[in-house]
C-alpha cells in the first residue's frame, strides 16, 4: 500500500498509506421557508483526493466552511461520504465503520462532548468500558493518561467546573484510551492561552514520536508549521497544495511581505493595489479600529512608496517588510484572510 | 456477555448520576407525585370507597411515566446537545445497548416516585398501605417497568428523527395519566377512548399494578395482563431495533450527530 501519489504542485508522497481520500464528496441538503420549502445544496467536498502516510502528522489548513471538519468527519465514520471513497488502515469508513472505529481516536475543538456532572475520572471510566478495554487495565490507563495531560491533581472534580485548556486535554485523554493507531484532531487548541495551547502541542508532538498517525486541521499557520510532516490546504471543498511546510513556503521565496496598518481603507484603495504590477496578492485583516494590509511582492522595500502612493490619502500607521512565512502562502493560496 | 454486562451497568451509573443532579428529573420524580398523592388524598380521603393504596400506586405510576416519557424522548436530543452523541455512536459498543442501558438508569431513579408516594401515604396521612397480594405486586412492578423502558427505547429514537414526534410525546404526560387510569378508573372516561387505553403499556401497567396492590378483581385475568406487557415490551424493542439502526444511518448521512 504505498504510493508516490502525484499532488498539486508536483510534490510527492512515499510511505505506507494509513489513510486515503479518493474522489471523495460531500453535499449537505438545507432546507428554508415554511410554506414553501426549498432544498438548497451546499458542496462541502468537492472531489478530495489524499493520503497520509504511517506515522505522519499530517495537517489539513483551510478557511472556515472549506471542508476541513466534514474530511474528519467522514474520516470518523461520524458522515457517509455522497461520493468517492475513504480508507482508514485500509478499511473503507462505510462499509468498516465499527472496524474502523475500534482503531481511532479523535477529538473536535471546543468545550462541548464531556459528560459535565461527572468528574474527568469517571468520563474516561465511562469512555473506557465502551470502548471494552480489560476491567484491570481501566484504572491505571486513565491514570497514566491523565498524568500525560496533566489533570491527575483535578480527575476528581466534576469536568463543569474545569477551564477550556482542561476540557481539552480530557478529550484527548479519552481519544487515547484504547491507545488507537490513529488520531483526528479537529482544532484541538483553538481558544486555549498560549500555554495550554503549547503544552498540547507538546503532547502532539510525543504522540507522533510513539508512531501514531496524526491527522490535525488548524487555523494556526505556525502550528501547522512546527508540528506537520505535510500540510494539505483545502479550500472550497478542494485540495488546492499539498506539501511539507517547507515546500509550501517555498511557493513564496521569491515574494516579500510588506504589512501596512491603515485607518478607514476603502475597498477602491485596496483594488488599487491589486492592479499594481509588482503586486501579487493583497490580504485584509480588520483589527478594531485599523487594518493591516499584506502586501506579497517580489520587490521588498523598493514596492512601499508605489503602495502608499496608491491607497492615496488613506492614513497609514506602521509599514514592516519581512520574509515570506507559511502565512502567507496560504494567503495566496486562499486569496484572503478571514 | 461480560462487556455488555459492563457496559449496562456503567452506563445505568452514568444516568442515575446525571438524573440526581438534574432538577427537572428531580421534580418529575418527586415533587409531582409528592402534589399528586396529597392532592388526591385530600379530594378523596372522606369518601367511603376511598382506598389510599390505589392513590400511592397512581401517584408512583405518575412519576415514573413523567420520567420515562421525557428522559426517553429527551435522552438522544440531550446527548447531541452536550456534544457527546458523535462520541457514544464512534465508540465500539452498540449504541443501542448504551441508550437502553440509560433508559434502565431512568427506570431506576423513577422507583424513587413509588417509595415517596408510600411515605406520603403511610406517614405523611397515617394510612395503612398493605399490598393485598405481595408477590404477584412484586412480579407486575417489574414487568410494569420493563413495558415502560421497552416504550422509552421507542420514544429516544423518534423524539430525535422527528423532532414533531418529539414535542408530540412530550404532550403526552396528562393525557397518558388519563387514559391508563393512573389514578381514576378509565371507566369514568367516554367509551370511545377505550381502544387508545388498551394500546397503551402503561394502562396494562397501572392494571397489574392497582390489582395485585389492592386485591380487587380485575377486568381481565392477572396472566393475561402480565401477557400483555411482556407482548408489549417485545414489541416495542421489535420496533425500537430498526428505529435505532436507521437514526444513525441518517444521522450520518445527513450530518445530523452534531449540532455543530
Amino acid at each position: 500500500m504505498s504510493d508516490a501519489a502525484a499532488v498539486p504542485f508536483g510534490l510527492t508522497v512515499s510511505r505506507m498509506r494509513a489513510i486515503e481520500l479518493e474522489n471523495v464528496r460531500r453535499i449537505f441538503r438545507t432546507t428554508t421557508g415554511v410554506l414553501r420549502r426549498r432544498t438548497k445544496e451546499v458542496v462541502a467536498l468537492d472531489g478530495l483526493t489524499l493520503s497520509v502516510g504511517e506515522g505522519e502528522l499530517f495537517g489539513i489548513l483551510g478557511p472556515n466552511g472549506a471542508g476541513k471538519t466534514t474530511t474528519i468527519k467522514i474520516l470518523t465514520t461520524l458522515l457517509i461520504p455522497s461520493g468517492g471513497s475513504a480508507r482508514v488502515l485500509g478499511l473503507d469508513v462505510v462499509r468498516d465503520a465499527q472496524r474502523v472505529r475500534r482503531s481511532i481516536g479523535f477529538v473536535f475543538g471546543g468545550e462541548r462532548g464531556l459528560y459535565y456532572r461527572v468528574s474527568g475520572r469517571d468520563n474516561l471510566h465511562y469512555f473506557a468500558e465502551l470502548y471494552a478495554l480489560p476491567p484491570r487495565e481501566i484504572g491505571p490507563r486513565s491514570e497514566e493518561l491523565l498524568a500525560m495531560v496533566g489533570l491527575r491533581d483535578r480527575a476528581d472534580e466534576k469536568v463543569e467546573g474545569y477551564s477550556r485548556g482542561m476540557k481539552q486535554r480530557l478529550h484527548l485523554a479519552r481519544a487515547l484510551l484504547h491507545d488507537p493507531p490513529v488520531l483526528f484532531l479537529d482544532e484541538p487548541t483553538a481558544g486555549l492561552d498560549p500555554i495550554g495551547a503549547r503544552e498540547l502541542r507538546d503532547t502532539v508532538r510525543g504522540l507522533r514520536e510513539r508512531g501514531k498517525t496524526i491527522v490535525l486541521t488548524t487555523h494556526y499557520m505556525f502550528e501547522a508549521d512546527t508540528l506537520c510532516d505535510r500540510v494539505g490546504v483545502v479550500n472550497e471543498g478542494k485540495l488546492v497544495a499539498l506539501g511539507t511546510p517547507a515546500e509550501l513556503k517555498r511557493l513564496v521565496s521569491d515574494q516579500s511581505v510588506v504589512e501596512l496598518e491603515v485607518f478607514g481603507v476603502s475597498p477602491e484603495a485596496v483594488a488599487r493595489l491589486r492592479a499594481l504590477e509588482s503586486v501579487d496578492s493583497v490580504a485584509v485583516e480588520q483589527r478594531e479600529l485599523r487594518q493591516v494590509l499584506r502586501v506579497q511582492t517580489p520587490l521588498g522595500e523598493r514596492a512601499v512608496a508605489r503602495l502608499l502612493e496608491a491607497l492615496g490619502g488613506v492614513e497609514v500607521g506602521r509599514v514592516s517588510v519581512r520574509e515570506a512565512t507559511l502565512e502567507d502562502a496560504y494567503v495566496r493560496l486562499i486569496g484572503r484572510i478571514e | 456477555m461480560t462487556n455488555l454486562l459492563r457496559v449496562l451497568v456503567v452506563s445505568m451509573a452514568l444516568e442515575l448520576r446525571q438524573l440526581a443532579t438534574s432538577r427537572f428529573m428531580l421534580f418529575g420524580v418527586i415533587v409531582q407525585p409528592f402534589f399528586v398523592a396529597v392532592t388526591t388524598m385530600f379530594m378523596l380521603r372522606h369518601r367511603p370507597d376511598f382506598d389510599p393504596v390505589y392513590v400511592v400506586v397512581g401517584a408512583a405510576l405518575s412519576g415514573i411515566w413523567t420520567v420515562i416519557l421525557f428522559e426517553g424522548t429527551w435522552l438522544i436530543g440531550g446527548e447531541r446537545g452536550a456534544g457527546t452523541l458523535e462520541y457514544l455512536v464512534a465508540a465500539p459498543s452498540s449504541f443501542m445497548l448504551v441508550v437502553g442501558s440509560r433508559l434502565v438508569g431512568t427506570m431506576a431513579f423513577s422507583l424513587v416516585s413509588m417509595a415517596l408516594s408510600w411515605a406520603i401515604g403511610a406517614w405523611l396521612f397515617g394510612y395503612s398501605i398493605a399490598i393485598a397480594q405481595p408477590v404477584p405486586f412484586l412480579v407486575s412492578t417489574a414487568l410494569a417497568l420493563v413495558a415502560l423502558w421497552a416504550t422509552g427505547m421507542v420514544f429516544a429514537p423518534l423524539g430525535v428523527m422527528w423532532r414533531t414526534v418529539g414535542a408530540f410525546l412530550s404532550t403526552m404526560e396528562y393525557p397518558v395519566y388519563a387514559l391508563s387510569g393512573f389514578l381514576f378508573p378509565i371507566l369514568l372516561l367516554p367509551g370511545w377512548s377505550r381502544p387508545a387505553s388498551l394500546l397503551l403499556p402503561p394502562y396494562w401497567a397501572a392494571l397489574a399494578l392497582h390489582g395485585t396492590s389492592s386485591g380487587e378483581s380485575l377486568a381481565f385475568p392477572l396472566v393475561a395482563v402480565w401477557g400483555l406487557l411482556l407482548l408489549s415490551t417485545a414489541a416495542a424493542v421489535g420496533v425500537a431495533w430498526p428505529l435505532f439502526r436507521l437514526v444513525q444511518r441518517r444521522a450520518r448521512a445527513d450530518g445530523t450527530l452534531a449540532l455543530t
